[in-house]
């Protein structure tokens, strides 16, 4: 596979890797500050207002039509928490040129495009435009009132939010709402200045290009100030907790299907030595159809449409979500704690760990034929500070793992919080009704 | 084996019809890892009453092509699933209102799980048991999706555009239909959309089509087929008016969800008609309604809209409707001045400018999507049901003039045909 090329920019970090295999060039800015309560409605709202225009089109409209005119296109941001970090990802989607002779490179309008958007916004005396901050403090207020409407990402998201009450990961990427109507046009622009400057940020560009050139338009375009003393690394920590005891949540909204979701102190984070293993124990225990929850909380006892684990790598945290009829809450809670008991146990299949191997390493096989898919894995080895691990070297370390290692781990999984939401009718025993 | 050099977008497209009537067409992708491929029956949820040439036609319950998709999965030796998994290929399955689609990707095993394919989708294994089993699941699924409210306001909003016409009814049935599923039923439906005659095979990604072909060639000739009469589908009389002015349900939400949806007469047939009027149509839409237009900034300058608004354009040769919105914090006043806003674009008629700014939006969403190798074996099955070639779009964009886009515009907002849905708490 073709490598990242990198090299440092002021304070920016680029990361490019030259390719004719896409017939677009793809672009990703990350930037990633610490998960704090002090901040992170800022951290939130900043890019909201960021995406409404720059210096150089301060309408909207106009902002938004040099995406169309770019043959439409792709710009959009997300924020989101990965481990101990609220991170900020602006992306770019756009055609290579020379599929319709425009005589100009794409490449560089793209880079000036989301440089200046970041780095180059439109400013109204000594804070951002006043209308565009109300509107998206609105837009924002809104978006984080909207979570309640997916009832997989609220139960989710309570989950966490339950299980981490001590640690900053409780917090949700967008922010507090109490805290948007704070938000002035000039102490958020102050906050942007102050984000930029503490902030780490990588660039990743994918396309028919070379570090040479890009270097060029990000020199051009990214005009962050220079800074003295930066931190440049991430640093995660994993979730702990001393306490034994199983919380037990439940929440009541009018919804017609259960949602059963434990969280898990998996202790084991990227750049462990056990990470492997965990990937595997998480692959047969619930990341497949093949796997351990899809085949019994599903297949054999009808109970689910879904039921599946996910591991975190970054906050060493394991999650169970499923779908469930409210008055089967014990009997699934039942069949898929037993599921945990067996991976504990043992009682694991060669058949097992070789479907689960073959569908991990096909996984990170496809990767390399999508760029943006490629920039989050290596994104990913430079969030947890482990870039030396290939593609190649991951699928290698999979492969080596037996059945032994991956018991030692089930042994240290925790079972730390369980999450039900259900209706709002029926008293608080009745999803226990083994009847 | 054809082999058919799309010059422009550097592809080529390699294709044959097998003598059981199977249309197979093989995408080489240079230096793709993965192979991606999809085997789809032109058989969809409005599927629901039908009749082949010679014997009687047949209704089924709602939900029963989707029922029919969990059930191909289940071999006597188990789940299909598993040895999908043992050869490194993920695999799924996905049922719509004109098709069903069984598909897997993979980097490794292509031969071995290519037969895969073809073999589990060309042996049904239904029981009375393992079809009561899928019940419970099925019935999970139809609640996650109860629960959903943007699923729920763009299915009440088709519900009260339609009478009768099946593409109203949820694509996997209610609790109380699926109840009347039985293994019988299955075979029907199996025994007569399931033959290769009615069926696309799709490969895309690192392949050799050559290979490929011969494969696939082998694989189909050692089965048996018996010739398939003509497929009639039957579909009730549907007015043109629309069956209901306001569709309201109520579910937990923090703002309410308001999508409006304007009926029109369908074509009648598909083809190269059917695209013209779809790309005018998604072309129209696009300028009035996309983020860089007029009416979105002002609606959302006005707390009418939020930045999850949107709007597209659903056709097929039985049906035609147009779907607009999202979140809003006052779904009349929402309805009230996309009415007026429309109103006044009429008046005005749409400018040069707008006009090209989305056909090269359009253009290169077309261009980014050949990145995808799901996205073209999707797409391309799905047009070609239609007898449209999906590598048409792009002259096609190229060749829509204003005036014809101006012309959609005003046959198009007949408001006596519009309907509303809501979702509130």
């Amino acid at each position: 596979m073709t490598q990242f090329e990198r090299c440092n920019i002021g304070s920016i970090r680029l990361h490019v890797l030259p390719t004719d295999r896409f017939k677009t060039y793809a672009l990703a800015v990350f930037i990633g500050q610490p998960l704090n309560e002090e901040w992170i409605t800022a951290g939130a709202l900043t890019p909201y207002v960021l995406r409404r225009g720059n210096r150089r089109y301060p309408e909207t409209r106009s902002f938004r039509m040099k995406l169309d005119e770019l043959y439409g296109a792709g710009f959009g941001f997300d924020i989101s928490k990965r481990g101990d970090y609220q991170i900020a990802q602006f992306r770019l989607d756009i055609i290579n040129d020379r599929f319709v002779n425009e005589g100009k490179s794409f490449l560089k309008e793209a880079l000036q495009y989301v440089g200046e958007t970041l780095t180059d916004p439109y400013v109204e005396g000594h804070g951002f435009k006043p209308v565009y901050v109300a509107q998206e403090k609105e837009t924002l207020k809104r978006r984080i009132e909207s979570l309640i409407n997916d009832k997989i990402r609220y139960a989710a998201e309570r989950c966490i939010e339950e299980m981490c009450k001590g640690d900053p990961y409780r917090l949700s990427p967008l922010g507090k709402l109490e805290h948007i109507s704070n938000q002035s046009e000039e102490t958020l622009y102050q906050y942007y200045q102050e984000w930029l400057n503490r902030s780490i940020i990588d660039v990743y560009v994918v396309g028919d290009t070379t570090l040479k050139e890009t270097s060029q338009y990000i020199k051009e375009y990214f005009k962050i100030p220079e800074r003295s003393q930066i931190e440049q690394d991430y640093r995660q920590t994993a979730y702990r907790s001393d306490t034994r005891e199983v919380k037990r949540v439940t929440d009541r909204l009018d919804v017609t299907q259960g949602k059963l979701n434990m969280g898990f102190r998996a202790y084991a984070t990227y750049s462990d030595e056990a990470y492997p293993a965990a990937l595997m124990y998480n692959g047969i225990l619930g990341g497949y159809p093949h796997s351990k929850l899809f085949v019994n909380v599903r297949e054999k006892a009808s109970l689910a449409y879904y039921a599946a684990s996910r591991l975190d790598g970054h906050k060493g945290i394991l999650t169970i979500q499923s779908g469930i009829e409210i008055k089967n809450k014990e009997k699934a809670a039942e069949i898929i704690l037993k599921q945990i008991d067996a991976m504990k146990e043992g009682s694991i299949t060669d058949l097992e760990i070789d479907q689960t191997r073959a569908m991990m390493t096909n996984q990170l096989r496809e990767i390399q034929d999508s760029a943006f898919e490629m920039i989050g894995f290596d994104f990913n080895r430079v969030l947890s500070g482990t870039l030396n691990a290939s593609v190649g070297e991951m699928i290698e370390a999979i492969s080596r793992v037996d059945k032994n290692q991956i018991q030692q781990y089930a042994e240290k999984v925790e079972l730390d919080t369980i999450y039900f939401l259900r209706n709002r009718e029926g008293r608080a025993g009745d999803e226990s009704n083994k009847a | 084996m054809k082999a058919i050099k799309l010059e422009r977008l550097q592809e080529t497209l390699y294709t044959d019809v097998l003598p059981n009537g199977l249309q197979v067409f093989i995408l080489p992708k240079q230096g793709f890892q993965k192979s991606y491929a999809t085997f789809t029956t032109h058989y969809g949820s409005i599927d629901n009453h039908f009749q082949v040439e010679g014997s009687e036609p047949v209704r089924v319950p709602d939900g029963i092509a989707h029922f029919l998709e969990h059930k191909m999965f289940e071999e006597p030796d188990g789940d299909i699933f598993a040895k999908f998994s043992s050869q490194g290929a993920s695999a799924n399955a996905y049922t719509s209102f004109d098709r069903t689609a069984y598909l897997f990707s993979a980097t490794e095993h292509i031969p071995e799980n290519l037969e895969t394919l073809l073999h589990f989708v060309q042996h049904p294994y239904f029981t009375d048991e393992n079809v009561e089993k899928e019940k419970g699941i099925i019935e999970q699924e139809i609640n996650m999706y109860q629960d959903n409210p943007s699923w729920r306001v763009y299915f009440g909003l088709i519900q009260a555009l339609y009478h009768h016409h099946p593409v109203r009814i949820d694509i996997a049935g209610t609790t109380a239909s699926i109840r009347e599923i039985n293994k019988d039923l299955l075979y029907t439906c199996y025994n007569t959309f399931y033959h290769p005659s009615n069926m696309i095979l799709f490969v895309v990604g690192g392949v050799n089509p050559e290979e490929i072909m011969d494969l696939v060639r082998e694989n189909q000739a050692k089965k048996s087929y018996p010739p398939q009469g003509k497929i009639n589908r039957i579909f009730d009389e549907e007015p043109d008016e629309i069956h209901q002015q306001r569709n309201v349900h109520k579910l937990s939400v923090s703002m309410p969800k308001c999508m409006i949806g304007i009926k029109e007469q369908p074509l009648g047939t598909a083809g190269r008609e059917l695209l013209q009027k779809e790309c005018e149509s998604k072309l129209l839409m696009d300028i009035l309604f996309g983020p860089s237009s007029v009416i979105y900034q002002k609606l959302y300058d006005e707390h009418l809209i939020t930045d999850q608004f949107g709007s597209e354009y659903n056709s097929n040769p039985g049906y035609a409707f147009s779907v607009i919105g999202g979140d809003t914090p006052d779904p009349d006043k929402f309805i009230a001045r996309i009415q007026e806003e429309v109103e006044r674009a009429k008046e005005q008629g749409i400018d040069e400018q707008s006009f090209e700014r989305s056909r090269r939006k359009r253009i290169g969403g077309f261009l980014r999507m050949l990145n995808s190798p799901e996205a073209i074996a999707n797409e391309f099955t799905r047009y070609r049901f239609r007898e449209v070639d999906l590598f048409d779009l792009l002259p096609t964009y190229e060749s829509i003039t204003l005036e014809q886009v101006n012309r959609r515009l005003q046959e198009h907002f007949d408001w006596s045909k519009m309907a509303a849905s809501i979702v509130e708490g």
